[in-house]
């Protein structure tokens, strides 16, 4: 028995440890955990920026995990993350639900990328032309085959094999999807009356799998012949994704890529919460769908030191941080836009 | 043919086709096993255990934060389960009756069969909204839910099989009823009640979908209890999907080390069973 009671005093004693271990280095101020969460399609550029992040600042430790932009945006709003980030800005709708609404949040983009429409085609290799058109009927169901004749006619010189389209979206409330369907509803008069734009959206192509995450997207895609899909570019490059090149607003084929998705957001400089859409830009050199990840922060945190942490951290990612994008397949953001962000989010000093 | 003759190969024949369902039961998980293996033992080098995971896109690191955090969790877990579970137990076994025992029984059956998910749904209502942080005591009260009623229900069992004369005669000799209880009848049942809680824990290890909303996952070292902590099964749901080859095979090599605890476990199981019977 006495055995028993050292026993149970010396797990008292650990349990007691290990949960003073995780509270006073947050308030020792020597060590810092931030938590965020959400959109998918930062998450690679996240997770690199943020280990270049911690490694020049060793008390700080970031855990981001990319559950998808709507579950950023309902743990934002639920306080059990520190930070969210979400590829398209809250809603009036989502904002109701956090107490004092837009006036108690900072929003502001930090980072950009291009949606790449990837697929898996037996002898195809990436630059497949689609015109808005035909990618908004392979998602309404109603181009079915590789071989149809509207995809054959924008590509000539490849012979498509006779293999049913497998259109992968995603099944989670997504941001890269409201990317997307903006997009589509912006191109396709059809698309925009049947289906509109949305985080989630009720998908009308009879062959079509729901995944997870980019992550989940990519991956489907890459081991289902006949697959296409809608994946940040990122994805794409990384993984060796063969992906299409799209008929912009002004008649230009254009494949996605740095230098196109840069010429994209140049044609709208200032975006903000409410006005943030860059799909569908026109100039011969702007691919057509693309986007940028914003962030989600309190203004004001309980705890002054973590709002320091992440005030810093974003100042970081604005300034920095921009810097590492290019290097991880995305864009760094016009320095119209990072200066605005910076302002929002206001001085360090408390 | 004579009747008996027919009576003789219908039942030879069934014989077959009951030895062949056997045998694809056991294929079944051989060929589980064996492509597991093939699949995931190409990435149990060294650093599969001792680092961190890398970066997304960056080849190496490992995962031994998340094998420490589930090793955290279900230990946790079980420093909670295991005394209300084998007590709860013992008093069905024992001092049950009538309506109330007969409705501990019941819900302890639903209980088992409630889908884990819900369970850790629960958890996220019950701790993670109103701390307002995932955390690892999360993850350890939806795993512990979950075993819970198998650690209940295998003591009450192994209680209800040490014959009554021993406790009879414990308590012929005067011994208080408590006594008998913790002194005499439940030693007997021991192998029976530590299969019980290894079969628990054996269950909750592999378990990912009450973790998804309560651990929540951590890419860096962490064993605080109230911070988000990473686990086994969580890091192979997320790159068993990953579009990334490298972390695929780590995600086969993460199931490949949770195949081979289970089995442990199991094994466990079965000598603690057998030592019963040695004695």
């Amino acid at each position: 028995m006495k055995a028993a009671r050292i026993a149970t005093l010396g797990i008292v004693a650990a349990l007691a440890a290990c949960s003073g271990q995780s509270d006073s280095p947050a308030t020792a101020g020597s060590s810092m955990t931030l938590v965020g969460a959400g959109s998918t399609f930062v998450y690679p550029f996240f997770s690199r920026a943020f280990d270049a992040y911690q490694k020049a600042n060793p008390g700080v430790t970031i855990n981001y995990q990319s559950i998808g932009s709507g579950g950023g945006i309902q743990q934002f709003t639920a306080h059990t993350v520190d930070f969210g980030a979400t590829d398209v800005p809250m809603s009036a709708k989502d904002l109701s639900a956090i107490e004092g609404g837009r006036n108690s949040i900072v929003e502001f983009p930090v980072a950009l990328g291009g949606v790449a429409i990837a697929y898996d085609v037996p002898g195809a290799a990436s630059g497949l032309v689609l015109s808005p058109d035909v990618l908004a009927s392979i998602y309404l169901g109603t181009v079915k085959t590789w071989s149809d004749p509207r995809i054959a006619r924008l590509n000539r010189s490849t012979k498509l094999p006779d293999l049913a389209i497998v259109v992968v979206h995603r099944a989670d409330a997504s941001g890269t999807t409201f990317i997307f369907t903006d997009y589509l509803s912006a191109v396709s008069a059809g698309w925009k009356a049947r289906v509109g734009k949305s985080k989630t959206v009720s998908w009308p192509a009879p062959s079509s799998v729901g995944m997870k995450g980019n992550e989940g997207v990519a991956g489907q895609i890459k081991n289902t012949p006949g697959a296409i899909g809608y994946v940040e570019l990122a994805y794409a490059l990384e993984t060796e994704m063969t992906y299409a090149s799209i008929v912009n607003a002004s008649g230009a084929v254009v494949a996605p890529s740095i230098a196109s998705v840069r010429a994209a957001a140049a044609t709208k400089p200032g975006v903000d919460p409410v006005d943030f859409s860059i799909v569908n830009a026109s100039g011969k050199a702007a691919y057509p769908i693309a986007g940028y990840t914003w962030a989600l922060l309190y203004k004001h945190y309980p705890d002054t030191p973590k709002q320091a942490a992440l005030c810093d951290l974003f100042h970081w990612v604005e300034a920095d941080g921009q810097k590492l994008a290019v290097g991880l397949d995305y864009v760094d953001i016009p320095s119209a836009v990072s200066a605005r962000s910076a302002a929002a989010l206001g001085p360090c000093t408390l | 043919m004579s009747r008996l003759a027919v009576r003789n190969a219908w039942s030879a024949f069934m014989i077959c086709v009951a030895a062949a369902c056997a045998g694809i039961a056991a294929l079944l998980l051989a060929i589980i096993v064996l492509y597991v293996l093939s699949k995931g033992a190409g990435a149990l080098r060294p650093t599969f255990f001792t680092q961190i995971p890398r970066p997304v896109g960056i080849p190496g690191g490992g995962v031994a934060n998340a094998i420490l955090g589930s090793a955290e969790i279900i230990a946790l877990a079980s420093i909670a389960a295991v005394p209300i579970g084998t007590a709860a137990g013992v008093y069905l076994a024992l001092f049950g009756r009538g309506r109330v025992a007969a409705s501990v029984r019941f819900l302890s059956d639903v209980l088992t069969g409630v889908p884990s998910i819900a369970i850790g749904v629960f958890a996220y209502a019950l701790v993670v909204l109103p701390a307002r942080q995932f955390s690892a005591v999360s993850a350890s009260v939806a795993l512990g839910i979950i075993m819970l009623p198998i650690i209940v229900r295998t003591t009450e069992e192994a209680v209800r099989l040490v014959p009554h004369t021993i406790r009879e005669g414990a308590l012929a000799l005067g011994i208080p009823a408590w006594k008998a209880t913790l002194l005499v009848t439940v030693p007997v049942a021991r192998p029976g009640i530590t299969t019980g809680v290894l079969l628990a824990i054996a269950r909750v290890a592999g378990e990912s979908a009450p973790l998804l909303f309560t651990a929540f996952g951590n890419p860096q070292w962490s064993v605080g209890l109230t911070h988000p902590i990473a686990a086994l099964p969580l890091v192979i749901f997320q790159y068993a999907i990953s579009p990334y080859k490298d972390w695929q095979q780590t995600a086969w090599g993460g199931a490949l080390v949770l195949i081979a605890l289970v089995f442990a476990l199991n094994l466990a199981a079965r000598v603690a069973l057998r030592s019963r019977f040695a004695r």
